[in-house]
């Protein structure tokens, strides 16, 4: 998965496991950027419904000036109280407003701004306490209208941000039964070292939801000299963007008869998200929670999974026949992925484009904030002409399993070398789920879509 | 959490682990002769939890985890009682 469960540290701690992180363009020169937790929630898993860790720490942050360090940090911290005791209940009647007596089960949130400034302590900047949390989608009769309740904990700082923190459905889209089965494409599995008929892609994230943090900023906001740029070509229209969960170095329960939970100490990393499948797919197992606990400035001790992926090799063995100038290519450096997942992608190879933060090799999801939203989105983004799409920040919809599955096969070296002719595999390859996708995302803030009703969606 | 004094803080503090949850009692750090002092009022004033981390007992190496600090200081006296409350 894109990073559900990616490693082996953070799958035994749902609640600060980082899955996914969004930022793209939006309206009234914006930037939204989405990051979302606790992975492959079943919308039925009550009674003790989903929700954020009073104890993490969650970040949102942005480099504007490509040294891999955070120069704006939004920090989002939760807290959690029953509002009545006497019951075993989430809930003991309908709640059609944040504010029902009927629910028991309540989340508010900080939003706080962290300017890092050199040779200075950083700016903090606390923009909003006391924020609201929908609750979670249970059902016609506890949630008998989500959307409203949803949109109700849509909240706009005094700041300028646009907040929101809580469940929806899970937007990213992957046929995960075939892919972990030796790395089998259920459309092609004919052509897979251990062969069976061709079948249709089957979306395993299609009925679960997600917790999102999500913040809608003016670009002026995030980028380095606060202008909004209108040249692509400008070097400070590039901002990197990770989300990121933290835990205190030490964790105890309080005393014997009070079972709190309670952290002390320094905060430390225990998840990160930049570009989608970077941990799950490039890392390897021994060395992904590692990753998980290092900023993007040192990952340049990651770079060599970049320039020799694992994956790259596996495809011409497991596909025999099928990718014989990606095994050509192979032993050969991939510039063209590590421009893409650790530096941006220079000026030159794609007219009136770039998205380079310079020389420093870190995981990031980079944007170019003046390319304007595409009226006609394209699922391949970049690969397919579209600049406003991955690996140009990440859209809620764009296919992103098949863009990077593509780009390791060969779709991308000839950026790098024009001599090069990917294997014809490569235009189709594809897991398989975009065809049969059955999602409903939004076309406003949060933009990811309503989560899946516990009632409705009994087994997920 | 009420503040406890350094005698009962380590008297009662389970060491079995090398690890110490408790209220921050635990006044000067820098050296073992401080360690041997009464703690003042204000050293007791810190009113959260605090844990202490021994991580080389044979150095004396303590990590005391207080608010979102930590500081790492030896007092090779201070780990030896520490061990003998466990037994």
């Amino acid at each position: 998965m894109s990073s559900h469960r990616e490693a082996p540290g953070i799958s035994k701690d749902p609640v600060a496991d980082n899955t996914d992180t969004y930022a793209f363009r939006t309206p009234n020169n914006t930037i939204t950027i989405i990051t979302n937790y606790l992975p492959v929630e079943a919308p039925a898993g009550g009674p003790n419904f989903y929700e954020f860790a009073d104890d993490v720490l969650y970040q949102i942050n942005i480099d504007n000036d490509g040294d891999g360090h955070a120069n704006i940090s939004y920090h989002f911290r939760f807290e959690t109280r029953n509002t009545n005791p006497n019951t075993f209940l989430y809930n003991t009647g309908p709640i059609t407003t944040l504010n029902d007596a009927t629910w028991n089960r309540r989340q508010r949130y900080s939003v706080t701004k962290v300017e890092q400034r050199p040779g200075r302590r950083p700016k903090v900047t606390p923009l909003a306490s006391g924020v609201p949390c929908p609750p979670c989608n249970i059902g016609p009769r506890s949630t008998p209208n989500y959307p409203d309740l949803a949109n109700q904990a849509v909240k706009q700082l005094r700041s300028g941000e646009l907040v929101f923190a809580g469940q929806r459905a899970e937007g990213f889209f992957v046929d995960l039964g075939s892919v972990f089965d030796l790395g089998t494409l259920r459309p092609f599995q004919d052509m897979h070292l251990i062969s069976t008929a061709a079948a249709p892609g089957v979306d395993a994230l299609a009925n679960v939801n997600v917790h999102s943090i999500a913040i809608q900023v003016p670009i002026s906001d995030l980028t380095r000299n606060h202008s909004v740029p209108t040249d692509p070509m400008k070097p400070e229209a590039v901002i990197g963007v990770w989300g990121s969960a933290k835990r205190q170095k030490g964790t105890a329960y309080d005393r014997d008869e009070d079972h709190r939970r309670y952290g002390v100490g320094p905060w430390k990393q225990v998840s990160r998200l930049g570009n989608p499948l970077f941990n799950e797919v490039i890392v390897p197992l021994d060395r992904k929670d590692e990753w998980n606990s290092v900023k993007p400035w040192a990952d340049e001790r990651f770079a060599k999974y970049v320039r020799q992926p694992e994956l790259a090799a596996l495809l011409p063995m497991l596909y025999p026949k099928t990718f014989p100038n990606l095994k050509a290519l192979n032993g050969t450096e991939r510039k063209d992925l590590v421009a893409i997942l650790l530096t941006g992608i220079p000026a030159g190879p794609i007219k009136g484009f770039q998205n380079f933060t310079g020389t420093t090799l870190a995981d990031e999801l980079r944007l170019n904030v003046a390319i304007p939203p595409s009226p006609t989105p394209k699922r391949l983004g970049i690969l397919d002409g579209d600049l406003a799409g991955y690996p140009n920040g990440r859209r809620v919809t764009d296919d992103v399993v098949t863009i990077e599955l593509r780009a390791v096969a060969g779709a991308t070296y000839p950026l790098i070398d024009s001599t090069f002719k990917p294997d014809g595999a490569v235009t189709v390859i594809e897991d398989g789920t975009f065809k049969n996708l059955k999602r409903t995302f939004l076309n406003n803030f949060p933009y990811l879509g309503v989560p899946y009703s516990g009632y409705n969606v009994p087994a997920a | 959490m009420q503040p406890v004094s350094r005698r009962k803080f380590l008297a009662t503090s389970s060491a079995g682990a090398l690890g110490v949850a408790g209220a921050a009692a635990i006044g000067p750090m820098a050296s073992a002769a401080a360690a041997d002092d009464e703690p003042t009022p204000d050293q007791l004033a810190h009113t959260g939890p605090a844990l202490l981390q021994v991580h080389d007992a044979a150095k004396g190496e303590v990590e005391l985890l207080i608010e979102e600090r930590s500081i790492v200081f030896t007092d090779k006296r201070l780990v030896a009682r520490m061990l003998r409350a466990s037994k």
